[in-house]
């Protein structure tokens, strides 16, 4: 190979190695960044346990694939062929290896069922959670159990752009979800205009916001602190800042800031009902010519 | 040049080639043709034009993305893009690639005169290109910034109120129109114009690909057709099939598109499986193991592919048994995908290899596309699916399974199909310098972002937020991008340039085993003088077995060409075949 060492093309290759190298060693130098984050969750632990069996298959495919064809090619090179004569036929047994290929699926389908199951089954309440008690535990969308232990319900409804969260009682929130640690959380998902995705990876995987059907996930966090997502459908110009916050705090902190979310609302609501008395809520003369 | 010694070859007889008067000009014989190879050559050099444009978007909305917080391009630009990008790639690049090859091919490697119906090919590339153009015509008012699939309610008169979706439908649904036509014509050919002899077990592996993705087309075509006009009434007639508040359901328009997104994904795969196995086979000198199993996989795949698409609908809400549905069928999907791999690796291992540049495609779109499909495999898992789906990692998979399958197959079969379609060859040194700048582009450009997705990127956004571990994900994605765009650039121009230029090629420059490589380069109107009988699923084996037995059989009594039992023998039925 007269021209392998070419200053130009001796450039060229070692360009194209430090970009592949670049875009392989720096995930590496990121630290954890071929696993989804830390779960913060059961659920999203159950589905990071799933991922990285469904890592080793991948891992395995791609490298016995790879190493499959680039072995003959690289064994090929400078090697003289003598003949196209046709060559012999051996057999391999397809039989065999769809059948090894079948038990791989089937395997990998018995993995997908076994986690699916325990991502979506409810945990109860721990020793920290509210309502602490020996909860049973529930299927996600099939029955929310009665007794105690009973998870906390929140309604999450997607709107261009912005998420609105309503508690019991009549609270309600935008952006930032608060709930308390070591609490099973059952979120209703719907939307009022487009499809939205509710998505906070540490504390479980993607659920849409559908206008036509409510959609349910949950999750408990394992501890106090903020985890950060984003919705994941696209839903027009805004798209790209409709994020979600979920913050996880202490149950006294909790009904502390229901109680103050709740003053808050009211005082709000009087001082609206104050301004449409006084007349000085823009927009009030058009609605009150359309009324 | 093939520089294959000892190798008979087997030469056409065509005698009907200068005597045909060109009447018109050449671009209008091409423009009114009803040839399947000009018609082949249409459809491809129009999927090339789409595939710049669909770069060219893709590279705009890389730049947007290189650092956090960009406002170089806004939103409604980027929208617009992201919009175009989707159907581009596929419905306006992937799928009509993959149907001009077989336009040009498959009728040549059954040994057909024509396809069975000529002028009805021709209109179903005039549907196609008139919905691109119908497409890029909405740049000039208000182009669609609804996503790469336009979702209702987005999609709906009332949150998208310019005349973009509008035009969107009618592009998407007149080229898919097009292409469905085109499959009912290619069924017919199939079943009726093989030549004699060319039973369901000898038809070569591409023309099988063929098939089973025209039957799926039939199938998935007017899933997505219906779910266009239903959108239309919505929009334009007071319709309420996807409107919520009166009784519809947005979500049955995701079940129908995707239906057929997730048939066309298979569609351009099966297209480019198809071609690999005939280029594994022609340049490592044997044939595939068992062409019975890779020909049943092809349509195993064609069946379930479709079937598979709420892999996509994990997180929408549908009940879990349809999800569990879902993920069995994906799971289906790993053994005819892996007998596939099974059959070409041993054909690999077991040939001698002659690594040409048609050949170093085929191997890079093996490589490419396992990637690709074994992430799909991985997210296949509902728990995977939730995390995944609808992240920067699941476009990364997507990517990764369709740039191999469209880009590096389809270009495997354009190096490799060239000589035949043009009497020249694609440069070398060209072809393999963007072979290797596309590979090194590919994997920089997906591999951060699978990563970034990982760390909850989402995909489809026209801005990421800095501080948040993603800045040099997105900067490496961009450059890969940009060095991706450079190795396709130079393939296009290899082609534009070759197609005049290029060095002149014998009949058979790769000493292949089918059918079309015994007719001259480029086939003449009638394809074949003399279609001769096909006797095994590699007649220009048998040919090139009976020239040597008959030129062994002058020099040295008793030597055989070889053991195959399916050869032909130089008797007297066989020595009419027009072998020279």
């Amino acid at each position: 190979m007269p021209g392998l060492l070419h200053p130009f093309r001796l450039l060229i290759r070692a360009a194209a190695l430090g970009l592949l190298g670049l875009a392989i060693l720096a995930p590496i130098a990121h630290g954890q960044a071929i696993t989804p984050p830390t779960p913060e969750s059961p659920n999203a632990g159950d589905i990071e346990s799933a991922y990285l069996i469904a890592l080793v298959v991948f891992i395995l495919i791609v490298v016995v694939v790879n190493v499959g064809l680039i072995l003959p090619a690289i064994r090929s090179r400078g090697r003289r062929r003598v003949s196209a004569a046709r060559a012999p036929r051996r057999r391999i047994c397809q039989l065999r290896a769809g059948t090894g290929l079948g038990l791989l699926a089937a395997a990998l389908f018995t993995v997908g069922v076994v986690f699916t199951e325990r991502a979506s089954e409810v945990d109860p309440a721990g020793p920290a959670g509210l309502k602490a008690a020996a909860g049973r535990t529930a299927q996600v969308g099939i029955a929310p159990p009665t007794d105690a232990g009973e998870p906390l319900t929140i309604e999450v409804s997607g709107q261009q752009w912005i998420w609105r969260y309503d508690y019991p009682d009549g609270i309600f929130s935008y952006y930032e979800l608060v709930v308390p640690v070591d609490t099973p959380v059952i979120l209703e998902l719907a939307s009022t205009d487009v499809l939205h995705s509710w998505w906070v990876p540490a504390l479980g995987g993607k659920f849409e916001a559908n206008p036509g059907k409510t959609n349910r996930t949950w999750f408990k966090a394992e501890r106090e602190g903020t985890f950060d997502g984003q919705s994941a459908a696209f839903s027009g110009p805004g798209y790209a800042s409709m994020r979600a916050r979920v913050r996880v705090v202490n149950t006294t902190e909790y009904n502390a800031w229901l109680t103050r979310q709740a003053a808050d609302i009211q005082s709000a609501q009087e001082a609206v009902q104050e301004q449409v008395e006084t007349g000085t809520v823009p927009g009030l003369d058009a609605l009150e010519v359309s009324g | 040049m093939s520089a294959v010694p000892r190798t008979p070859v087997a030469r056409p007889e065509i005698a009907a080639t200068t005597g045909i008067a060109r009447r018109r000009p050449a671009w209008l014989e091409l423009a009114t043709s009803g040839d399947h190879k000009a018609v082949g050559v249409l459809y491809i050099a129009a999927a090339l034009g789409f595939l710049a444009l669909a770069l060219t978007e893709l590279v705009l909305m890389r730049v947007q993305l290189i650092v956090p917080e960009s406002t170089l391009i806004g939103p409604e630009i980027f929208d617009q893009l992201l919009s175009a990008y989707g159907s581009t790639a596929i419905v306006l690049f992937g799928v009509p690639l993959a149907l001009g090859l077989m336009s040009f091919i498959v009728p040549l490697q059954i040994g057909a005169r024509a396809m069975a119906f000529p002028r009805l090919n021709a209109l179903s590339w005039w549907l196609y290109l008139t919905g691109g153009v119908a497409i890029y015509v909405s740049f000039l008012y208000a182009p669609s910034q609804a996503g790469t699939i336009p979702f209702p309610p987005l999609a709906s008169d009332v949150f998208s109120a310019s005349n973009g979706v509008d035009a969107w439908i009618a592009g998407t649904g007149l080229a898919i129109t097009g292409f469905v036509l085109f499959a009912v014509n290619l069924v017919a050919t199939l079943r009726r114009n093989r030549a004699p002899g060319m039973a369901w077990r000898r038809v070569p592996l591409f023309s099988w690909a063929a098939a089973a993705s025209s039957y799926m087309l039939l199938a998935i075509g007017p899933v997505m057709i219906a779910a266009l006009v239903m959108l239309l009434i919505d929009r334009q007639f007071d319709g309420v099939f996807y409107n919520p508040g009166e009784g519809g359901a947005p979500i049955l328009f995701q079940h129908l598109s995707w239906i057929f997104f997730t048939g066309a994904y298979f569609l351009v795969l099966l297209a480019a499986t198809g071609v690999i196995s005939e280029i594994v086979q022609t340049f490592a000198r044997r044939p595939l193991p068992s062409h019975r199993a890779v020909a049943a996989s092809f349509v195993a795949i064609a069946v379930l592919g479709p079937l598979a698409w709420m892999q996509n609908m994990y997180s929408a809400p549908i009940p879990i048994g349809f999800a569990y549905f879902a993920m069995a069928i994906s799971l289906a999907l790993v053994v005819p995908i892996g007998l596939i791999l099974v059959n070409w690796l041993v054909t690999l291992w077991r040939g001698e290899l002659n690594v040409r540049t048609p050949m170093l495609f085929a191997l890079g779109a093996i490589s490419t596309m396992t990637i690709g499909l074994a992430g799909e495999l991985g997210q296949s898992l509902i728990p995977v699916g939730w995390q995944l789906g609808g992240s920067a990692a699941a476009w990364g998979d997507t990517h990764y399974a369709l740039i191999g399958g469209a880009v590096f197959g389809g270009f495997a079969g354009l190096y490799y199909w060239f000589p035949k379609l043009t009497g020249r060859s694609m440069g070398d040194g060209l072809g393999r310098g963007s072979f290797w700048t596309m590979l090194v582009g590919v994997h920089v450009m997906v591999i951060p972002l699978i990563l970034a997705g990982l760390n909850g990127q989402v995909v489809d956004i026209y801005k990421f937020y800095g501080g948040i571990g993603l800045d040099g994900f997105n900067l490496i994605s961009s450059i890969g991008a940009f060095v991706l765009a450079v190795g396709i650039v130079l393939s296009l121009v290899n082609a534009a340039i070759s197609a005049r230029g290029g060095r002149a090629e014998g009949h058979d420059p790769w000493g292949g085993s089918t059918l079309e490589w015994f007719t001259l380069s480029p086939p003449p109107p009638h394809n074949f003088d003399l279609v001769p009988d096909v006797r095994s699923a590699t007649p220009l084996h048998d040919i090139r077995d009976a020239i040597r037995r008959r030129s062994d059989a002058s020099h040295r009594p008793s030597a055989g060409g070889g053991p195959a039992a399916a050869a032909p023998s130089a008797d007297d039925s066989h020595s009419e075949a027009p072998v020279a």
